[in-house]
């Protein structure tokens, strides 16, 4: 969709330009006459399709119903888009917006907890029985 | 794959994903961001992002997790050269270094004697009064871990995340009053925050369970916040876990209807309205085919493609056949 998006928009321009350009070589020639009906037409016809392209390769929409929002978030997760960072970490679609309350673990759970209160030791620990749990 | 994503960690970083994070530390430390060029040449060939920091950060934090201790120090000191060592957010994460590397208890308690220090010098030092808790807490000492929030939140009490963390501290002790408290003043702040209601909820539902027999209104409530998880979020599955298990304790206190219109009476005053027997009936069935779709979501989709857990899944799936 994004390709076919892409090829309206550059027939578009071309459309556009190109009606531009003889609307202008028309006024300098024939500065009394009106403009004919081929240019006017191939103007419309330019800012039709180029409309067109511009909407087809727009992003999706979100939603706009918080529960719905907040729904898809928690339904697809967190997913990339296809950006990396130049350390090559991908960028991902935005998360829930309250992760930094750190109260999806439930209580007493394995969350991570809040990042100011990070509990380098204990995630210490678990890492290390990991490992020797695996040996 | 996501789940060893830098820049976004995931809420839950199980040890695999811990070592996965901190075994991209090589490639990181080998590209630094900054130039080494003298001052005006840098500016124009530094490839610093935003990014690059959190990522530094993320990585220094499961450095740390899995021992890596040598790239948690050249993390660090790259960082402390980026924004200076007397930058609050390095002062902290040297903390955070400091602690990690900590052998024994009387060397932890040396940190947090430095901790000490630095708070002496300023003490409107936050993130290192938080880490001041956070080392209290590992200690095992509580009730100090406690107290020292609370002087936090005496003086900063806007501060939401310390608010959860004392709602999550006197949970683990058992205060559910205490807990409700902090866990509403959180509310307060991020009152659309689905998991923040979820979580009043639990606390409710917990303490309600703590009294014998579970107390009507205590249930009611947890009903109601799990409602408003549910209303906020509809794709959120601990809420209609939340509302099915609420309602299978309402059910049978309500049916007995001798006590439910007594306990109405009661309640009246109390300002909690208690739910019909029907109401809730109807929502423990929307809970239950909600649930089912979930399951069946999750088992059509491709592993890593669902914002669920495989656990969260389980446990609604073993909920479902009782």
């Amino acid at each position: 969709m994004a390709f076919f998006g892409t090829v309206l928009n550059t027939i578009g321009a071309l459309f556009l330009t190109h009606a531009i350009y003889s609307a202008h070589e028309h006024t300098t020639a024939f500065a009394n006459t009106p403009l004919p009906l081929d240019i006017t037409l191939e103007l419309l016809v330019g800012v039709i399709i180029l409309s067109t392209g511009i909407v087809i390769s727009a992003d999706k929409l979100k939603p706009i119903q918080y529960a719905k929002w907040a729904g898809q978030i928690s339904q697809e997760g967190r997913h990339g888009e296809g950006k990396y960072t130049r350390e090559g970490e991908e960028i991902l679609s935005e998360g829930d917006p309250y992760a930094f309350l750190g109260l999806d673990g439930g209580i007493g759970g394995k969350g991570e907890g809040r990042r100011g209160f990070f509990d380098v030791k204990g995630k210490r620990k678990e890492y290390d029985e990991w490992v020797r749990g695996k040996q | 794959m996501a789940t060893a994503n830098l820049l976004a960690p995931p809420s839950n970083i199980a040890p695999p994903a811990a070592l996965a994070l901190s075994q991209k530390a090589p490639l990181i430390l080998s590209n630094p961001p900054t130039s080494s060029l003298p001052w005006p040449l840098s500016l124009l060939f530094s490839r610093e992002t935003p990014e690059s920091w959190a990522i530094h950060e993320n990585l220094f934090l499961s450095a740390l997790r899995t021992g890596d201790e040598e790239s948690a120090a050249q993390l660090l000191s790259r960082l402390a050269s980026r924004f200076g060592e007397h930058n609050e957010r390095i002062v902290t994460l040297r903390g955070i270094y400091n602690e990690a590397t900590a052998q024994t208890p009387a060397s932890l308690e040396k940190v947090f004697e430095g901790y000490e220090k630095i708070l002496r010098e300023d003490p409107t030092n936050i993130s290192i009064r938080k880490r001041r808790v956070a080392v209290l807490k590992s200690l095992g000492r509580t009730s100090d871990a406690v107290t020292a929030l609370t002087v936090l939140l005496q003086n900063s009490p806007t501060d939401v995340e310390a608010w959860a963390e004392a709602s999550e501290l006197y949970a683990s002790q058992a205060a559910w009053g205490q807990a409700i408290y902090c866990a509403e003043e959180v509310l307060l702040f991020a009152p659309t925050s689905w998991s923040a209601h979820a979580h009043v909820a639990t606390l409710h539902s917990l303490s309600a369970s703590s009294t014998s027999p579970p107390s009507l209104s205590g249930l009611s409530l947890a009903l109601k916040h799990f409602c408003r998880a549910v209303e906020l979020n509809e794709g959120y599955l601990r809420a209609f876990y939340g509302v099915k298990i609420v309602a299978s304790k309402l059910l049978p206190l309500l049916s007995d209807t001798q006590v439910s219109s007594r306990k109405r009476g009661e309640q009246d005053d109390e300002d909690v309205p208690v739910p019909t027997l029907a109401s809730v009936q109807k929502l423990d069935e929307i809970a239950t085919k909600k649930l089912g779709e979930f399951i069946r979501d999750f088992g059509s989709r491709k592993k890593g493609q669902s914002g669920y857990d495989e656990a969260e899944i389980v446990a609604a799936k073993e909920l479902l056949s009782r």
